[in-house]
């Protein structure tokens, strides 16, 4: 059976120029994520991981190559069609949360939502009940300075998966967290994606992480040295 | 926009700031309205009241000598016409001349004013102005003159002056009337040139049953402001006037008074802009420090997929909160100050104003007068220049590359 692809990178290349010094981040990376997959980057650092999930959420433009979400090539994208597409079909979740902070939990988990023109009734229902499958729906009305880095990370993951998109690219998500909670994160983002089939791909060098994965891309000098399944 | 709150209050420094830099020009614009509106009010006052009336009509002829206006010698069919006139609220007639004021070996040059003191009591501001003694009743065989020139002859209330006149067109005539009051007025050029006696006493005087001019004050005129109503019942008076015969305006009568008045606003609001220009700037540099604060912030916005319009929005309507919220206090204190000082009848101004007031023909009392309008429009004024100073940042914040500021933020 053919599954369907999310996200696809074709013969992707990234300098990055500064003056008269180019230094290449990606060497031609070919990768494919389908609709389901929990799969995530592993590598030392500068090894590319940031760059490509950057590259695959819209959030940059590569050298060469191209990028498709959901089939459509992005790369000639104007920066208004990219803020659209980063809106309509890719969720980010961040090291450092990056919650608003003048915005409480509901609201920020709403703000995509918002964004996206939903009527109130409706985002603050759909909002409400990712909150609570998060189980970070008691602090709907706190603003993010008043809550862990874990529950924190939790209403990232909300605001993330709130609108249902293609797929959720998550930068080092438990970089800044303890184990335990860490764990519980990476279970809860798990239970999402089989529950909802939501696409996850993380970029990490965490190995709790990289144990409850499904599958493993290993970069080195902005290549893809090994792509392997592991569950 | 609940966002947009929240980030004021959040940064309450910054905030109180931007706001002081909306309200104070706000503040200081009603309040310099509000002095600028009562100045005009009290020169308009004291010019017409005092001097020119609203117009005045006279004989058109060339002067005769001794600069006094030609006689009108029969004034009754323009005093029917006068007084058939909508428009006019009030006249008199007045017979001014040229006249040696002596007493006690000492003499002054004056002009005597003969008025009608039916009308005048009730209308003049010089009556009003009588601090010792009383104004001039109908038929009244006696003087009222003004302080300086009562302390410059050396006599007082009750003594007789004497009063050497004459009318090129008449003759020359004297009175001995008593000084039955004095009055006290700002202007000390009119308070050591002004003496004003009965009609009848001045014409006695010029031996002539004539006047020099019809005085008019139009219904429903507050300040110089009203002047159209003024241009409008005088070109209605003129198209009726017989041969012979001119209606001037104050404006005529006294232009460089007028001039003075039709300048003064705009040099006022021309300092304004330049208070405004500041405050402005004050704005776009808290704006944009405030857009700095905020780079990771708006950052994330734009990485999830807000429209840079979206951001661009958030700048400028916390902008736009900011400075409606500082205008509406500044118009309404400012408000509150010029609605206090009048309801206190005027702030008493130190005793170094007196001389330049004067000059004015005004007393050294801070009065204050504004309009709704002018309220209204000073806060509007303020939000405008607020909101164009918040274009810069509220742009330099769409600009923002997402990916910049979140290697920037972590």
């Amino acid at each position: 059976m053919r599954t369907e692809a999310v996200v696809e990178a074709r013969e992707l290349h990234k300098v990055y120029v500064t003056g008269s010094v180019r230094t290449p981040a990606l060497n031609g990376v070919d990768v494919t994520l389908s609709r389901g997959e929990f799969a995530a980057m592993a590598g030392p650092s500068g090894s590319g991981k940031s760059t490509l999930l950057h590259l695959l959420g819209g959030l940059d433009k590569p050298t060469s190559g191209e990028v498709l979400v959901s089939g459509a090539p992005i790369s000639a994208l104007s920066r208004a069609q990219l803020a659209q597409l980063r809106l309509r079909h890719v969720g980010f979740v961040f090291q450092a949360y990056n919650l608003i902070p003048v915005l409480t939990v509901l609201e920020n988990a709403m703000f995509v939502l918002e964004l996206q023109g939903l009527p109130l009734a409706r985002r603050r229902k759909q909002a409400l009940a990712v909150l609570a499958e998060l189980g970070v729906d008691k602090y709907a009305h706190q603003f993010p300075n008043k809550l862990s880095g874990g529950e924190q990370q939790r209403v990232a993951v909300a605001r993330a998966v709130v609108s249902d998109p293609a797929i959720v690219l998550a930068d080092e998500p438990t970089a800044n967290l303890d184990t335990k909670t860490s764990l519980d994160l990476i279970d809860l983002m798990r239970r999402m994606n089989e529950e909802h089939k939501t696409t996850f791909l993380f970029a990490t060098h965490d190995t709790r992480l990289l144990d409850r994965v499904d599958r493993v891309i290993h970069l080195e000098d902005g290549r893809i040295a090994r792509d392997e399944r592991v569950r | 926009m609940k966002a947009a709150l929240r980030h004021l209050l959040r940064g309450r420094r910054r905030t109180i700031l931007a706001a002081l830099a909306v309200f104070v020009p706000v503040f200081l614009l009603v309040v310099f309205l509000g002095m600028i509106g009562g100045m005009e009010k009290e020169m308009f006052a004291s010019l017409t009241g005092f001097d020119t009336g609203h117009f005045q009509i006279r004989r058109v002829s060339d002067r005769p000598a001794g600069n006094a206006l030609p006689l009108i010698r029969d004034p009754a069919p323009l005093l029917s016409l006068v007084d058939a006139s909508d428009d006019v609220a009030w006249y008199t007639v007045r017979l001014d001349l040229p006249a040696l004021a002596a007493a006690g070996g000492r003499s002054l040059g004056v002009v005597v004013q003969g008025i009608s003191p039916a009308e005048a009591t009730f209308h003049s501001p010089l009556a009003r102005a009588v601090r010792a003694g009383r104004y001039l009743e109908p038929g009244d065989e006696g003087v009222v003159v003004g302080q300086q020139l009562l302390d410059a002859l050396g006599v007082s209330v009750g003594d007789e002056l004497i009063l050497l006149g004459a009318h090129p067109q008449g003759a020359a005539g004297v009175a001995l009337p008593r000084v039955v009051g004095t009055f006290t007025i700002p202007d000390p050029a009119l308070g050591r040139g002004l003496v004003q006696v009965d009609l009848g006493v001045a014409q006695r005087l010029a031996r002539t049953a004539g006047i020099t001019a019809i005085v008019g004050y139009v219904r429903d005129v507050d300040g110089p402001w009203d002047a159209p109503r003024i241009v409008d019942a005088v070109a209605r008076i003129r198209a009726q006037l017989p041969e012979g015969y001119e209606i001037l305006d104050w404006a005529a009568l006294a232009p460089e008074s007028e001039m003075y008045l039709r300048i003064m606003r705009p040099i006022t609001v021309a300092f304004m802009v330049a208070f405004f220009f500041l405050g402005g700037l004050v704005v776009l540099n808290t704006l944009y420090l405030s857009v700095l604060e905020r780079t990771r912030e708006l950052g994330i916005m734009l990485a999830l997929g807000a429209p840079r319009r979206y951001v661009t929005g958030q700048v400028i309507l916390e902008s736009g909160l900011l400075a409606t919220g500082a205008a509406v206090v500044g118009a309404v204190v400012g408000l509150g100050f010029v609605l206090g000082v009048e309801a206190a009848g005027g702030l008493p101004l130190p005793g170094a104003y007196e001389v330049g007031m004067a000059l004015f023909g005004i007393e050294p009392l801070l009065r204050m007068r504004i309009t709704a309008a002018e309220v209204v429009l000073s806060a509007m004024a303020m939000v405008a220049v607020a909101m164009a100073a918040a274009w810069y940042p509220a742009r330099r914040a769409a600009a923002l590359e997402p990916l910049e500021t979140m290697r920037h933020a972590d």
